[in-house]
């Protein structure tokens, strides 16, 4: 089964093909291509979104020699948002002992929340379990006690963003079979399940958007999506220095930094370092107070977006970053000034290969990852739901 | 507690989105590749019904050709074929018809060539051949039970032959030689030679259900039936019986009821029966309720040729209207001897009652 991983960002789309035989996953083709009608994550032109979209996928299927038949699509945006729901429920059985109806019933009572209207469920993020208070790291399926509990991070978004995105893969002709939040697949790749396990928190910094995902006992505890990103440093850069936003993005990439350094007022930096007609000299302390002061805030947001969530108690394996920004100098000690916990760059996994290394192909590979994982994990209950034994206990139960 | 005892409110999901192809909102890439899934669903659809098509072939090939059958499925001979019958036919009609070879196996029988054999036979009206594995061929017929005969002629040679309900004509084998003795003769009808055999007969669908009703209801009548015609059917919609002895023509039409027709002759015989049962008569059931007889005395007892002949008509208008019917009912009416002879006698039987027929018929 060949299936593409879609990453609709601000800045470009990035398109994998991966070869999934149902046990590995092979990445065998590969499609970029600079975005336009996008902005801040969301679709604002149709026609140009869909445009460099389809190329980017004919480019991957070129490379691959494939035809994709279904697509994982990243979804991000400044409309989504997530709340935290749970439920209790008492063990039926007369001797405490947890069994599959028990878990079912309270899942459903901490998924069923309304949403307003014209909102739409992206993710149902289960927290682990607790039996009588006591944290369950697995199922809790046997284990013996008189309450369970279960809560679930819901995260939604506005009916008509999320339709824009997979109407524009549906323009191809495509299949979106899941739709996966951008932070959640970038943080998936970036992480370890230990890392998870211990507490850690990913942020993703694109060109539009911020996503962050802060996992918790092995699982994503909350999410959410900033919109601002690297365009936002651009255009500080841009204002700031009077450049084009060609020229600030050009200095944002060669000088730009989250914390400064410089401590020499007068030391200067070429736009171009060409000494071409047009070349201009700025100061570099300038230009890191421009970017850093930027980077700072947006960090700052991202802490106080956690709330009380997120605590250096519960966080000890720190922050990651990743994303586009998240090449910017300097950018893990501010963050792990801002958070008071070690903060590292995201590491691609070993297995993946070199042209795939870069921050910006994170959330594309996370995709995959995530979206294959899901889906398997989905058949398996399924499959285990669908069995005979199963049947044979639910004609019993609704005897 | 479960779902469905706890009404709970169920939030939308993304999966709700349609994902609809709609090819004005696609890329030129997008439309190209509905085009190739379009061509490639046609092409797969195509070749699996060309496969399905190639395998039928082959699968009626090797039905077909025993010669690749298998040695063991050969290896059994043919047990005698059994017959199931709705009518008189038996095994030896069936084994001489057949004429099924000597240590034939079942699997080298073709079934079809063998049914065209069968309906050949124009007493089979339909066969169905089975083969039970591994020795063994059931045939199941529905034989033409025969209504008529008539006689033919070919080559200058006279044969009997009998006249099924759909207007077949075949030679008829096996019937008991008695019951076919009570089968009236066909007239009227013209006789056209096709293939071995002749062309069914045109309207003797009507001219069977007479027979058959008249053979069940007044078989006291259909007994003494020798003839019947079809001459006048298609013009005047008129079947004609003629008796054995030839002494009485009737006239029966195919706009009424049969059963009203045979209830009337049979009052009318009784009524003709009790003053001259040597009489001949002609009646005439097509006309409804006017049932004109014409009634000439039997020669002995009138010996001149000009002898009188006596109309009787059977109607209940005529009591009111006809003079001749209002005489018929005098007390004072002379005897037929002291009337002239040449003036025909009319009397009137009282109208009989067909609302509620007689079934002891």
């Amino acid at each position: 089964m060949f299936i593409g991983a879609v990453e609709i960002g601000t800045s470009k789309i990035n398109v994998l093909v991966g070869e999934y035989t149902g046990r590995e996953l092979a990445i065998i083709g590969r499609g970029e291509c600079s975005s336009r009608g996008v902005i801040k994550g969301t679709v604002v032109d149709y026609k140009a979104a869909s445009e460099c979209t389809h190329s980017a996928l004919e480019h991957a299927e070129r490379d691959a020699g494939e035809r994709i038949e279904a697509v994982y699509l990243a979804q991000t945006g400044g409309h989504l948002e997530g709340f935290y729901n749970e439920a209790s429920v008492n063990v039926k059985a007369s001797d405490n002992m947890i069994d599959g109806a028990d878990i079912r019933t309270v899942c459903d009572l901490a998924k069923s929340k309304e949403l307003p209207s014209g909102r739409m469920v992206v993710h149902n993020i289960r927290r682990p379990f607790r039996v009588d208070g006591r944290l369950v790291p697995g199922s809790p399926e046997h284990l013996v006690g008189q309450k369970l509990d279960v809560g679930y991070w819901t995260v939604h978004g506005q009916e008509q963003r999320l339709a824009d995105n997979i109407h524009v893969i549906r323009g191809f002709n495509l299949e979106v079979r899941e739709l996966v939040l951008a932070s959640l697949a970038s943080g998936h790749m970036v992480t370890t399940a230990e890392e998870r396990q211990h507490g850690i928190l990913a942020i993703d910094i694109g060109a539009g958007t911020t996503d962050f995902a802060l996992y918790r006992d092995g699982a994503a505890h909350v999410t959410g999506v900033l919109p601002v990103g690297g365009t936002h440093l651009t255009n500080d850069l841009s204002i700031g220095l009077r450049l084009t936003e060609g020229q600030a993005e050009k200095l944002k990439l060669r000088f730009g930094r989250a914390n400064v350094v410089t401590r020499d007022k007068n030391q200067k930096v070429w736009l171009d370092g060409n000494f071409a007609i047009g070349d201009r000299q700025f100061s570099q302390h300038a230009i890191e107070q421009i970017t850093s002061a930027r980077t700072w805030e947006l960090l700052e947001v991202v802490k106080k977006k956690l709330g009380n969530a997120f605590s250096p108690e519960t966080c000890s394996a720190g922050v990651v970053l990743t994303g586009g920004t998240a090449k910017l100098g300097g950018i893990a000690d501010t963050a792990a000034k801002i958070f008071g916990v070690p903060a590292h760059l995201g590491e691609t996994p070993s297995w993946v290969s070199e042209n795939l290394r870069d921050p910006g192909y994170h959330t594309a590979l996370g995709l995959l990852y995530y979206g294959v994982s899901a889906a398997a994990e989905r058949a398996s209950a399924s499959r285990r739901s669908s069995g005979f034994l199963s049947n044979v206990k639910r004609l019993f139960a609704n005897a | 507690m479960t779902r469905d005892s706890v009404n709970l409110p169920n939030a939308r999901t993304w999966r709700e989105i349609p994902q609809p192809v709609v090819p004005r909102a696609m890329s030129r890439e997008g439309q190209w590749r509905l085009l190739m899934a379009a061509v490639r669903i046609a092409a797969a659809s195509v070749i699996g019904g060309g496969a399905l098509w190639a395998g039928w072939l082959v699968f009626a090939a090797v039905r077909e050709n025993v010669r690749v059958m298998p040695a063991a499925a050969r290896a059994t001979p043919l047990r005698a074929p059994e017959l199931r019958t709705d009518g008189v036919l038996d095994g030896a009609w069936l084994a001489r018809t057949l004429a099924l070879p000597a240590k034939t196996t079942l699997l080298e029988l073709d079934l079809q060539k063998l049914r065209t054999r069968l309906l050949a036979e124009q007493q089979v009206a339909t066969a169905t051949l089975t083969k039970n594995f591994p020795d063994r061929l059931v045939v199941t017929i529905s034989e033409r039970n025969p209504v008529a005969r008539v006689m033919t002629q070919m080559l200058g040679q006279k044969r009997a032959l009998l006249v099924a309900r759909d207007g077949v004509i075949y030679v008829g084998e096996g019937y008991d030689r008695a019951t076919l003795e009570t089968l009236p003769w066909l007239d009227g009808v013209k006789i056209v030679p096709a293939g071995g055999g002749f062309r069914p007969i045109a309207g003797m669908e009507q001219a069977a259900e007479l027979l058959s009703k008249a053979r069940l209801e007044a078989e006291h009548l259909y007994s003494t039936w020798g003839v019947i015609s079809l001459a006048r059917l298609a013009t005047d919609r008129k079947l004609e019986v003629r008796t054995k002895d030839g002494r009485v023509l009737v006239y029966f039409t195919t706009n009424d009821d049969f059963f009203r027709q045979l209830a009337k002759l049979d009052y009318i015989a009784d009524a003709l029966g009790s003053r001259d049962p040597a009489a001949s008569a002609v009646i005439d059931l097509s006309l409804g309720q006017d049932v004109p007889v014409m009634v000439t005395p039997a020669p002995a007892e009138e010996p001149a040729a000009s002898g009188p002949r006596r109309v009787a008509r059977l109607s209940s208008a005529s009591t009111t209207r006809d003079e001749h019917a209002a005489m018929a009912f005098r007390p004072d009416l002379p005897a037929d001897g002291d009337r002239p002879a040449s003036h025909p006698t009319l009397f009137v039987p009282p109208h009989p009652q067909f609302s509620q027929p007689n079934r002891e018929l």
